[in-house]
Formats: structure tokens, sequence, C-alpha cells
């Protein structure tokens, strides 16, 4: 189903409009000094988890703007922060 | 003819212990099982399953079997795939209806037949029998293909694979429960696992919603769902991107496809089954979840791209289309892999599109790996470690769009 | 046949009078009729025969339920002919038949359906294994319902609307058209969708009078009137909802026709609240050869006669588990059906008023008894009715028999949002406990009968919708939720399933010819859950989509007992709820490629286009594939290349530096006016994903391009790698704003200094030169760039201006004979300098190392955290890798190997990645990736090409590049 995603700019749309950019890992780790296994974790590795995630998204249709949403991964529709924190 | 109707398999209480417990209850943990018992007298495993057996990917896939992948490590796995269909007709007596129609793949550009040169000539390298065709010769195989240069993509040519098919997705599960529970093999349905106990680096138990199993070893084929189940029960990350693919099916047609017929720019395979319905999908949703969702956007496309390439196909109607999950790999093949990271821990995941076709092989050397501690060969390139070591297999040539990595 | 005359509540205009032909044969219908209803008047009782069995199946239901009435119309296979409304000139035939429908020379196979239990395929066929080629061959042959001709072309006008409203209301009866008013009175847009082609719904012909003494009908009507009246509904009649998906997206498929401008459309809807009010349909009574012709439903047998003035028969036998049973048996009476006895599956309950009527018209009635057994073989002649325990029986002569269990709620839509269903006992339905904060249910489907009851129950729903989008409905809520607590609730719904005995011939799913030995069979072999039997027996897998067998099955499998469930559990629902024609879906078509602003003119000259990504582009321009000339051209002469593609971006602002440094691996601080700079773009595994050139046009401003493939995906690329950084740049996707022109080869100087009043001199422009400048007037951007091996020009143009500019070159260059190439020409030629093309010569898994590019890294820049730099430098030294190298043939005189061929000796080693034939060298030239032992210069590399039946052919590992390796005619 195209579920919606809200856009900080544009609102909630239709999720076809929007790229999916990962799980929240935080900024980019140096590169001097990491280990493979370290790298491995940053670039390919996800929790996969059930539940509430918090996830990056681009507004390619749209904007053009990178944001971060909650997203429940078994229900697959957006959720409030707040629901986040009922979760965990 | 006159058949008994004897339960397929027999339900069992669960023991409080077992030699070996697989996580999930679709084909590759059936057929682990199965190979277990089988090859491997292992006959002390049970299966467990949160809904019902099949319910997931086995029973959501496209049905599709074929062995023309485009790497030497993949292609005798899969070439073994299609062997053993026949095998275990016989074996299980229970009737897979393995429909032999060959597989077309099209090709709309130069650059796809580059690609299909390519594997074409490694499946003919180890002895499958796959042909490059013109677009004459793709008209010749599936008469309904519009091969003028009306289309959004014109046909320049295909690759096509005789012994491919389909498979009764539906009696594979059926028949390897069947097969394994005869062995002694015990499935729990309805029965979720919520913990893998560890100890001294070893596996110890397994935790479910009606009690605690004893074991030794664990074998986590949850299909999709495994990347979730590692990341609950031990805290183990993947490289996995779970991601729904949907399919379709027409109202029931006389015959008129005999082959499956399949093209990469429309992102689109069909395929007549037994039943005379035209089997379509192949789309993938871009965002990892685990529901099994379908979408207007995409019965939609997929009725734009069906009615290009096999236009008479506008004229027959939809009845029906639903999703099933897919675990993506970065690099579009799976992991199988051993005591990561605990000993004792086994994993046969990560399938992306291939989870159907290679089920009962994976199963079968997955039970050797498991019965033996050692890795046997055919999976030795699949390990989890390729990931961190920059070694991704060639399954895949064009970058996949599913990650942030692309 | 003569249809009934003057009932107020028809819909067919009796003097227009449609002709078609019904299996050759000419045929009258009237306006109005459905395909079904016309062949019904004309006394077509056998519209088919089932998939399995090949039994006469008739009409039965009058929406969609089954495939009983599924026939070809106008050369289109499967269409509903319930549901299809007749026009002049249709040519209707029956399916599936060997013969007529009433002889069909397949009709044996009902008696071997001992021979076909559940599942049966499953567990024959396979000993020994080589019967089951042959058999596959019969299963496909029996198998399937319409025929249809690979070379068929779908006719027909298919168009698509995407509205928008606050509130989609399903269902177009008095409680969706209560919704609908109640949402528009809140100043909010209403969509109301309703699959007949009139609204009014359950109530829309039935003439009993409600408490003010105003015919059912005449309220329905008077409410529609009402709707249409009203400025902020929607309304789309004859539009059948096909999906429901989350957060209020609803699909539907509309049917038009002559007086429309489309013959079907596709509607998608985004909406924030849905109501759905989709009502009831009826259960089917389960009993022997319960599916003969001649077996109706009583809304079916009801509506044939009120609707479309036919009287459905001539003497009936009603065996329902409804007040609405009985009120049609009553209303039939009134309209000249001799009705002989009716059955009632219930002991009590039934409506005191509607028994006195049955008393007063002598219609026996038997409370406690239910149709048993039908007879007849191609259609119904008598009915056997049995007291429930089955200790009583008669035989009834009759040719109609009215069947009905009850009443079930239409769930679809609600199922497919995602709503939880449980069972209700004293309905009998599956009713939604929780739905998802968008939807609202109401009317009949609720278990509700009383009409002010079902209307109330859709304004209330109408009101909480409104309420979501912002309404101040507060009050009307408050209002509406006392109304209904005053008015009768939902009623008591019969749960019984099954006569006594039935079982060989009862069938629970029509199309798929599944009957209640066949449920009994796989429950029996361990299938306990309904939507296992539903897999395992295909009950509900046809293309009525589950409306017989949907809620029968469940209720059957819990009162077996065998259920691990205790309460029945509801099988599952998929899009499209009503079967949908690919053409209707696909609508107006739109699979739309790109063009260059040159298209024409390369179209023009022969360019030979073809599918590049998102574009079209000119491959070559002769029939030669090897494009001699094109290549032979730019070498020794001067030719012109279309290559607007290209990516091409503006990046500006303080921090774009920053962002180039981030995604490009070379350092980018280094960079110098008037020259342009060679780097890529690789992602956080070190592989290549993009090269191109980057000019500093200002202070912290750049211009730069990327490879067609990358150019849609590159701003989010750069701006994915900033997104933790709150840089301050802008950058701007240029690529369809400029086109390309390359000019290249030994005269391209000669051509440009014609046209151009800057110097364009070697001094003036060396190569990697960037310059803006005229040409023919125009201000071009232009690079001095060398892909091909040959002195050239990239000339970048705005599009508008492109063909202008193409003309004013081809103009200057006419002396010198200048002439297109194409795409082909452009690969043999870069191929010559061992330049790589992204995808072509690297993979997904191919590192800048191993590409030889590694030179590009600029590793002494961590503080710019660059994409790809961790990788980078974990695998600079690392073994066991595909590198690429340069390839000749050991024979010069042999052909270029196929791209993609294999590279083996007992294991594959690696694969050519592109050969060509080099004109300049007169010998095959290609790169390859191989493994790094067979990577030195000098290597035998063994080629297996497709179809070869090991005959190797074999190449040698060669210095790139093959063609002037100082790179002196660039610089030139």
């Amino acid at each position: 189903m195209a579920f919606l995603i809200t856009c900080p700019l544009c609102g909630p749309r239709d999720a076809y409009e929007f790229r999916f950019g990962g799980e929240d890992k935080g900024p980019r780790p140096d590169p001097e000094t990491l280990s493979p296994e370290a790298w491995c974790d940053y670039v390919h590795m996800a929790d996969s988890r059930f539940g509430v995630q918090k996830e990056w998204w681009y507004h390619r249709r749209g904007c053009g703007t990178w944001f971060t949403i909650y997203r429940d991964t078994v229900k697959n529709i957006e959720v409030s922060s707040n629901d986040r924190e009922a979760d965990q | 003819m006159f058949l008994k109707f004897n339960r397929l398999w027999k339900e069992s209480p669960l023991k409080s212990s077992y030699d070996a417990v697989i996580i999930g209850g679709g084909l590759h943990s059936l057929a682990a099982a199965y190979f277990l018992a089988s090859r491997h007298n292992i006959r002390d495993v049970a299966v467990i399953e949160k809904k019902f057996i099949g319910c997931g990917a086995a029973g959501r896939n496209t049905a599709i079997v074929r062995a023309n992948q485009r790497t030497q490590e993949n292609i005798p796995l899969y070439k073994e795939a299609l062997d053993l269909w026949p095998i275990l007709t016989k074996e299980l007596d229970f009737n897979l209806m393995f429909y032999n129609c060959g597989n077309l793949n099209l090709a709309h550009s130069d650059a796809a037949m580059k690609a299909f040169r390519m594997n074409v000539a490694t499946a003919q390298f180890h002895g499958v029998n796959s042909q490059l065709v013109d677009a004459r010769q793709c008209k010749e195989l599936v008469p309904a293909l519009d091969i003028t240069d009306r289309p959004r993509f014109p046909i320049f040519g295909g690759m096509f694979h005789p012994p491919g098919g389909i498979v009764r997705h539906d009696a594979v599960v059926w028949g390897l429960a069947r097969g394994g529970a005869k062995l002694g093999v015990h499935i729990h349905q309805g029965t979720e696992v919520t913990g893998i106990g560890v100890k001294n680096g070893k596996v110890a138990w397994v935790d479910t919603d009606k009690g605690r199993i004893q074991t030794t070893k664990v074998l986590n084929a949850a299909g999709a769902y495994s990347a979730g189940i590692a990341f609950k029960c031990l805290g183990q990350r993947l490289p996995i991107s779970v991601l729904t693919i949907q399919a379709m099916v027409t109202q029931p047609l006389k015959p008129l496809l005999h082959h499956v017929v399949s093209s990469g720019a429309y992102h689109a395979y069909a395929n007549q089954t037994l039943k005379g319905e035209i089997a379509t999908g192949a789309h993938m949703d871009p965002w990892p979840n685990y529901t099994n969702q379908s979408t207007a956007h995409y019965i939609k496309h997929q009725a734009e791209a069906i009615g290009e390439m096999l236009p008479c196909l506008r004229g027959v109607k939809f009845m029906r289309i639903w999703g099933g999950l897919a675990d993506m790999t970065p690099d579009m093949a799976p992991i199988l892999d051993g005591n990561v990271p605990v000993e004792g821990y086994y994993m046969d995941c990560g399938w992306g599109y291939f989870g159907f076709k290679s089920s009962t092989v994976a199963g079968k050397y997955m039970a050797q790996y498991v019965a033996t501690g050692e890795c046997p060969e055919m999976l030795k390139p699949f390990r989890l470690k390729r990931f961190e070591e920059h070694r991704l297999m060639g399954e895949t040539a064009a970058l996949v769009d599913y990650t942030a990595n692309n | 046949m003569n249809r009934l005359k003057n009932l107020p509540t028809l819909r067919i205009d009796a003097e227009r009078v449609l002709s078609f032909t019904y299996r050759g044969k000419t045929c009258q219908g009237l306006e109005g009729d459905t395909v079904a209803t016309a062949l019904y008047a004309n006394g077509v009782r056998v519209f088919g025969r089932s998939l399995k069995y090949h039994r006469p199946r008739g009409l039965y239901s009058l929406d969609g339920e089954c495939s009983n009435t599924m026939m070809e119309v106008d050369g289109v296979p499967n269409v509903r002919a319930e549901a299809t409304v007749l026009a002049s000139g249709m040519t209707v035939k029956p399916q599936n038949i060997k013969g007529s429908p009433e002889f069909d020379l397949m009709g044996f196979m009902d008696g071997l359906s001992w021979a076909m239990p559940a599942g049966f395929y499953y567990r024959v066929f396979h000993k020994p294994a080589r019967i089951w080629p042959a058999a596959i061959k019969q299963i496909r042959q029996a198998a399937g319902l319409g025929t249809l001709s690979p070379d068929f072309r779908m006719k027909g006008r298919f168009d698509e609307i995407y509205p928008a409203a606050e509130v989609c209301v399903i269902g177009g009866g008095p409680a969706g058209m209560a919704a609908a008013l109640a949402a528009a009175e809140q100043g909010l847009r209403v969509i109301l969708l309703e699959s007949r082609p009139w609204l009014g719904g359950a109530f829309e012909y039935r003439t009993t009078a409600d408490s003010s003494g105003t015919a059912l009908f005449e309220s329905a009507r008077e409410l529609a009137r009402k709707v249409e009246r009203t400025a902020g509904i929607r309304i789309f009649t004859h539009a059948p909802v096909v999906g429901v998906y989350t957060d209020g997206q609803v699909t539907a498929v509309q049917r038009g026709g002559a007086d429309q401008s489309f013959d079907e459309r596709y509607i998608e809807i985004r909406a924030r609240s849905v109501v759905a009010a989709t009502g009831c349909i009826e259960r089917p009574l389960l009993f022997e050869n319960n599916e003969r012709p001649g077996i109706m439903q009583t809304e079916c047998a009801l509506r044939l006669a009120r609707t479309w003035g036919i009287l459905p028969g001539s003497e009936a036998v009603f065996s329902i588990g409804h007040d609405q049973g009985l009120e049609a048996a009553i209303d039939l009476c009134d309209l000249g059906l001799k009705v002989a006895v009716v059955a009632d599956t219930r002991e009590d309950g039934q409506d005191a008023l509607l028994l006195d009527a049955l008393a007063q018209r002598r219609i026996p009635f038997l409370k406690g008894w239910v149709a048993q057994k039908a007879h007849g073989s191609r259609q119904i002649s008598s009915a056997t009715l049995s007291s429930l325990n089955g200790h009583f029986n008669r035989e009834l002569p009759c040719d109609l028999l009215v069947a009905s269990a009850g009443l079930t709620p239409v769930t679809g839509p609600l199922t497919l949002a995602e709503a939880k269903l449980s069972y209700d006992s004293r309905t009998g339905f599956f009713l939604p406990n929780e739905l998802p904060a968008w939807l609202y249910a109401a009317g009949r489907l609720l278990g509700l009968a009383h009409f002010e009851a079902i209307a109330a129950s859709g304004r209330l729903a109408g009101l909480r919708a409104a309420q979501r989008c912002g309404a101040e409905a507060a009050a009307g809520i408050r209002d509406c939720e006392s109304r209904l607590k005053e008015l009768p609730g939902p009623v008591r719904g019969s749960k019984f399933v099954s006569a006594p005995r039935a079982g060989k011939k009862a069938f629970v799913c029509f199309d798929e010819d599944t009957t209640l030995k066949n449920v009994d069979q796989a429950m029996d072999m361990g299938f306990d859950v309904p939507e296992l039997i539903k897999r395992f027996t295909s009950a509900g897998t046809g293309p009525g989509q589950g409306g017989i067998p949907g809620h029968n099955l469940p209720l059957y499998v819990n009162q077996s007992g065998s259920s691990p469930d205790s309460q029945p559990r509801p099988t599952l629902t998929r899009p499209p709820l009503v079967p949908t024609l690919m053409a209707a879906y696909a609508g107006a078509g739109h699979a739309m490629a790109k063009r260059t602003p040159l298209h024409e003119l390369q179209k023009a000259d022969g360019g030979r286009m073809e599918t590049v990504g998102d574009w079209k582009r000119a491959r070559r321009f002769s029939d030669d594939v090897r494009c001699r000339a094109e290549i032979t051209n730019v070498r020794t002469n001067v030719g012109l290349l279309d290559a607007s593609t290209l990516g091409k971006f503006r990046l500006f602002g303080p921090d774009a530096l920053k962002a180039l440094q981030r995604v490009y691996v070379s350092d980018m601080s280094r960079m110098h006016a008037g020259k342009a700079k060679y780097s890529a773009m690789c992602n956080d595994d070190g592989c290549l994903t993009d090269d191109g050139v980057i000019v500093q046009t200002g202070e912290s401003e750049y211009y730069f391009t990327t490879s067609t493939g990358r150019a849609g995906v590159t701003s989010e690329w750069i701006r994915y790698h900033t997104r933790f950084d709150n840089w301050d740049f802008s950058l701007v996707n240029l690529t369809d704003a400029y086109g390309v022109i390359n000019i290249a080869g030994p005269n391209a100087r000669a051509v440009l200094s014609k046209v151009t009043p800057a110097a364009v001199d070697n001094e003036a422009f060396p190569y990697m030169g960037y310059r803006e400048f005229d040409v023919g007037g125009v201000a071009v951007r232009a690079l001095r760039l060398g892909f091909v091996g040959e002195l050239s020009y990239e000339l970048h143009v705005p599009s508008s201006w492109m063909a202008g500019v193409w003309g004013v070159l081809t103009e200057a260059g006419r002396e010198f004979g200048i002439r297109n190439f194409g795409l082909e020409a452009q690969n043999a030629l870069r191929l010559d300098k061992g330049h790589i093309i992204i995808g072509s010569e690297s993979e997904q898994r191919t590192t800048l190392h191993d590409l030889g590019l590694g030179f590009l890294w600029h590793r002494h820049k961590p503080e710019a955290r660059t994409v790809g730099d961790g990788a980078l430098r974990h695998t600079e030294k690392q073994s066991g890798r595909l590198k690429l190298v340069g390839l000749k043939m050991e024979d010069a005189s042999a052909q270029p190997p196929g791209d993609g061929s294999p590279i083996v000796d007992k294991r594959i080693r690696g694969y050519v990645c592109t050969a060509r034939y080099s004109v300049a060298l007169k010998e095959p030239v290609g790169m390859a990736l191989v493994e790094e032992g067979l990577a030195a210069e000098g290597s035998r590399l063994a080629i297996y090409e497709d179809g070869c039946e090991g005959r190797l052919i074999y190449a040698k590992v060669a210095k790139k590049p093959f063609y002037d390796p100082e790179g002196e005619r660039l610089r030139s």
C-alpha cells in the first residue's frame, strides 16, 4: 500500500514519491581509523527490527529533502515520535 | 485412484529438548528438516513456525525455477536444485507438479544482450542448457509478444533456458512436511520463537511462547523474518533489506503462454499456471517492512508493462494481487553460514528473489552443515564475512537500488 | 418473453429494443438490460459450464459472486454477463464448452468427480514419472475458462483520473448516501462510489412500506435525488471499488459507454477519511446440486422481476433463512409467480406481518425446513425439502428454487484496509472490531436491517469521517448516536450452512467446483484453518474472488469442530475486489522515454534509435553494425555526437567545495580557472559509481557532468552524504536544460573556429580546458576532452538552442564532410583508448583500484570523510580481485569475442567486458575483468563464447591504451 510519508516541507505525500535512505545510523565515521568490521556495520548492517525505527527518506518526486521519520515496520505506517517512546 | 485422506503430517507435543531446532516453517526449513532426517539420520528435529507452514514466501513466490544465474558460485547450486524436483517428487511420493516449460528472458538493449551472453556462456560452461535467441525466435516461442518497435522497450532478443519452468509451491511445502514428519520431524505451528539462549558462546536453548527447548543446534531459516529474529534473539545485525515483492494472477484462460517470459526493463515476468491463470509480477517496493501489502501503484504499473509486452493480455482481467517478503542482500546472493556469532547457530537467509528455486538444495546442504558442523564446499562462497572483506558476489552487475549505498 | 410492465421500480426502457447475437442467433433485449438479463429474457437458462466437472451453470446472483455467467463478449473472454450493460450489436458466446451449454460433450466429467477429490493432482500423475508430461498437457487443456488469441487486441477507450477528497464513501445505498450528505453538510469534498449503475443499494427495488408509509424504493430514490443535488458530492456510479489501501487510498474502475468519454476508467482516490457502507450479499445455501440452473438467490429473483421486468420462473420453491426471503416470496407471488412453498431454516424469529402475508396468499410455509437436493439434469425440475434434522422430506416439482441461507456483509474493503474482523454471534457476521483511524463502517454490513437505522448509521459515520478532517461535528455525532440507539439494532442472523446429508455435490465454491466433501477431505488431511483449506481445495480462488465461499467456508469449518479456532475465522480478500481488465488498469497509457533536443534531427539523419536508460539515443547511422564509416570519419576527419543525456549540474554556495570533497575521490580543492578536472565518485564500498568532469566557474561555484545513468540520482546522492553536516550549498540539475554536442576529429578545430569568435587554437584552448564563448551567436560552455581519443570539444548548449547550434556546426563542417556518429562508433573509439564506460567495464563490486583508476583517489583528505575512502584504504592492497585489463587476440585476424564472454580454465576466471574491431589498429581490441593471476601483460586468456561447444579462442593481455598511448592526438 502506498502509505503516506510526511515530508517536512510538502506534508503527507504518497510513499512512492520518496526514496528510502536506510535506518538512521548517525553521522559518517572517520575513514582513517575505521576497522573493516566497524565500516561494514555502518555501511551494510541493519537492525531490521520488528517495530518502530528511525529512518531516512528523500523526497525524490518533490522538494528534494532528506529527512527522518519513525515508521512501524510491522504495520508499515509512519508513526509519531511519541508512539516510538511508547513502543520502547 | 482410491485415495486415503490421512493427515499429511501428525501433530506432536512440543518436547523440552531436540537435537536441532529450525526456526521458520517455510521451504528452506522444511527442506533442511527433511534432509537432516533422511540423509543424516538426525530425526529429533523441531520446526518452529509462528503461523502455519508455507504461509510466508513459500506460498507467495513466483514458483519459477531455473538455473541460468550469472556466476559460477551460483549456477551449480541452482542446477542441482532443478535436478532435485523429479527426485523429490518420487521420494516424497507427492506430485510437486514441476512444469518444465522453459524460461525466456527478454533483452531490450545491446547492454542487456551482452549481459545475457555472459549468463548463457556461463551456463553452457557448466553444462546447463541456455541459449541466446533473436527477436524473431522470441516471437516463435511466445507468439503473444509484440516484437515491433511500438513498445516503450522494443525487444532485441532474449535468453532461452529450456530446463526451467514452474513448480507448484504449496505442493513442495506439503510434500516436505509430510516427508519430514514421517521420519520423525516435529512441526510446531502457531509457535513463536522468542529467544535463543547462549552459554559459553554456544547455543544452549531456544525459547518459544509455548516453552523452552534445550538444544545445541539452531538453524535460522525464517526467510524474510530471519534478519529480525537474528537481531531480536542475538542482537546480530545483518546486511539485509526486507522488502515486499508483489505478484498477481489473471482469470484462467485456455493455454496461451507456453513458457515463462520475463523482462528486466519492464520489471515483469509472466507465465501461465497449470490452472490457466497468467501469473505475473516482479516489482519490489523499496521500503523495508514486515507486511505483505500490495499497492495500487503496482497493479497499475504491471498492467501497463504487460500490456506493452504481451498486448493481447490487455483483454484479460486481473483476479488477485498479493505481496510477499524477500530478504535482499547488497549483492543479491544469500548468506549461508554457521557458528556465527555463536557456536551452534546456523543461518540460511538473504535469498531475495531466489528463495523458492533454491529451497530444496539449500535445505540439503544446510542439513549437511548442521549435521557435520563443517561447511560444505558448495556453500563456502556465501559466508557473511564477505561483506566486511569487500568481496561482494557478482550475482548482480548493476548497482542495486534498495540500499542507500548506491 | 413478455416483460412485467408498469412497475415503478423498473430500470429498462421497453420502447428501446437492442439487438445482439448469442451463439450466432439474433436476440433482442431492452435498453437497461445487462447481457445476463437479456439472455434470461430470451429463455437462456444454462449460461456456461463449470471449470472442473463441466456442470451446467445458470444465473445465480446478480453481483458477480461467481463465474457462472462469465461469457465471451465481443471477443473478450471471461466477461461477467450480469455486470455488463447490454449494447446494441454485441456478440455473446458461452465459454468452456464442447458443443453447447445445454449439451456439453465434456459433461461426462461430472460423473468422474469421485476421481478428483480435494488436492487430487498432488497425489496422482507422478507415478510413473513419465506420465506427468502427458498429464500436464491434458490438465492445461481442461483448465482455463476463456480463450484468447495471441493476436487479440483490446478495443475501447480507457482513461484514468486521480480525484482527491476529504471523505470517500464506498457504497451508494442509504447508509453511504447519508454518510456523503453528512460530510458534505460540513463543507467537505466528498466522493461517493457505487458499483451499480444507480444509487439506492438494496432498497432500490423493495416496495415494502416503511414506518411513514412510503415504499422503501421511493425513500431510497428520494435520498439519491438529494445526494445528486448536493454540490460537494462527486458521484461515480457503475464504479465498483477494486482496492482500498493504507492511509485512505481507494481505487475503483468505472464502466462508461457510448454517452461517456470512456468505456472504462481507472479512478485512484486519496481521501483523508473513508466510509465503507458496502451492505450485504447473500450467503449461499449448501445442499446437493445447489448450483443447478434454475436455482438463484433471493435478490436475484426479486431484481429480475422488479428491475428488469422478468418473472424468473413459473413455479417456485423458496428455501431461505431471513425475512427478506419471505418478503421476496410475497412480492414475487404478487407479481404472478406461483410459489409452491417457502421453507425457512429458522425455527422462529420471523416477522409476524410477513408470516400473515404468506398465509393470506395461501403460500405454504415450513419452519425449520430446508432444500436438501435439487433434481433435474440441465435445469431444475423438482426439489426435495427436508426438516433440519433430515428425518422428514418432501419432493416438489418446480422450475425455480430460490435459495439463500441469509445475508453476509461485504467486508472486502474492510479486509483490504487491514481492519480486524471477528465473528459476531448475534448477526452471524464477521464484523470489524478494530478499524484503522481513517476508516469508518456503516449500514447494513453491521447487521442493521431497518431503513432509518441504516441511514442514521451512515450519517454517524459521515460525521465521524468529517470530524477527522477537522469539521466541528461533535454535537451532530452525539445527536446521531442517541437517535441510533432509539432505532432497531442489528438483527439476528441465520447461522445455518448446510442441509442434512449434503456433501458430494453440494458446492461451497462454484468457480472451482469445490464441494463440502472436498472440504471434509482437506480437513481429514490436517488442513484445519480456512486459509489452508482454501489453498488445498482452491475454494475461493476463482474469478468470483471468494464471493460464494467467503463466509460459508469458515462457518462450515468451525461447525465441523476440527478447527483449532473457537470462533470462525474469516478468509482473506485481495485486490482487485472485482476482476479488472489490464486495459482498465493501464488506463490512458503513458510509457514515456526521454528524448534529446536533437531527437528528430538524429532520426532524420538515419539514426537508429535505441533505449538507453531513460532515453532514446542513436546507436548508429547506417546498416553497418560495426559503424566503420562513422569511426573512420572521427579518426581522420570530424564527427558530431549528440551527448545530451550526460548529467549536468551546477553546485554553488559557501560549502560547495566541502560537498565536492565529500563525494569525489580526488582533491577537489586543486582546481584551476579555465581547467576541467576528471574525477570519480565511489560508493561506500569504494566501487565506482560515476565519473565526469568538474570545472570551477566562479568563487564557490562549480559545474560538473555525470554519466547518463547517474543524472537522476546525483542530487540525492550528494545531499544524502552531506545530510548531517548542515552545509550551505545549492545544487541545480541542468541535465534537461542543456544539450551536449561532441565535435570530434582532427578537423574539429577547423570547423569550430569558423563559427565562434573565440580563439580555439591549442594555446588559447588547450586539452582539458574549459571556456565559455559564442557558437553561432549562442553562448555555450565548451570543454576540450578526449573520450574518443581525438581532438574534441564538448559543447554544452541551452536545450532550446541545440538544434540551431547543431545546424551551424553541420553547415560549417559541410566542406570537411562532417557527419554524425552514434553510440556504437563512440563505443569502439573509446575502447581504442582504454577508456571505461561504467556498467560496461565495471560491475557493482568493481573498485576504483580494480579499474586501475586508484590514482584519482586522494588519500590525504580524511577530514572530508569522502564516500568510499574507508573501503579504498582497505582494498588498496587486497589480492584475489577481478582486475580490468586490455586484451588483443592471439590471432589478429580473428573476430573480436562477444561482449560478456567468460574467460576460463577449469573454472571461470573473468570475462570480456567489451571487444571491438579497431579500425585504427586493424585488429580486435578489448577490455576484460580477470582474476589477478591473469592480469599481467602477455597472459593468455582462453575465451569461452556462447555456443562454442568447448572450442575456445585465445587472447592475450595487452597494454592500454591501444591507440595513441601518449595522448598526442588529444593534445594536438
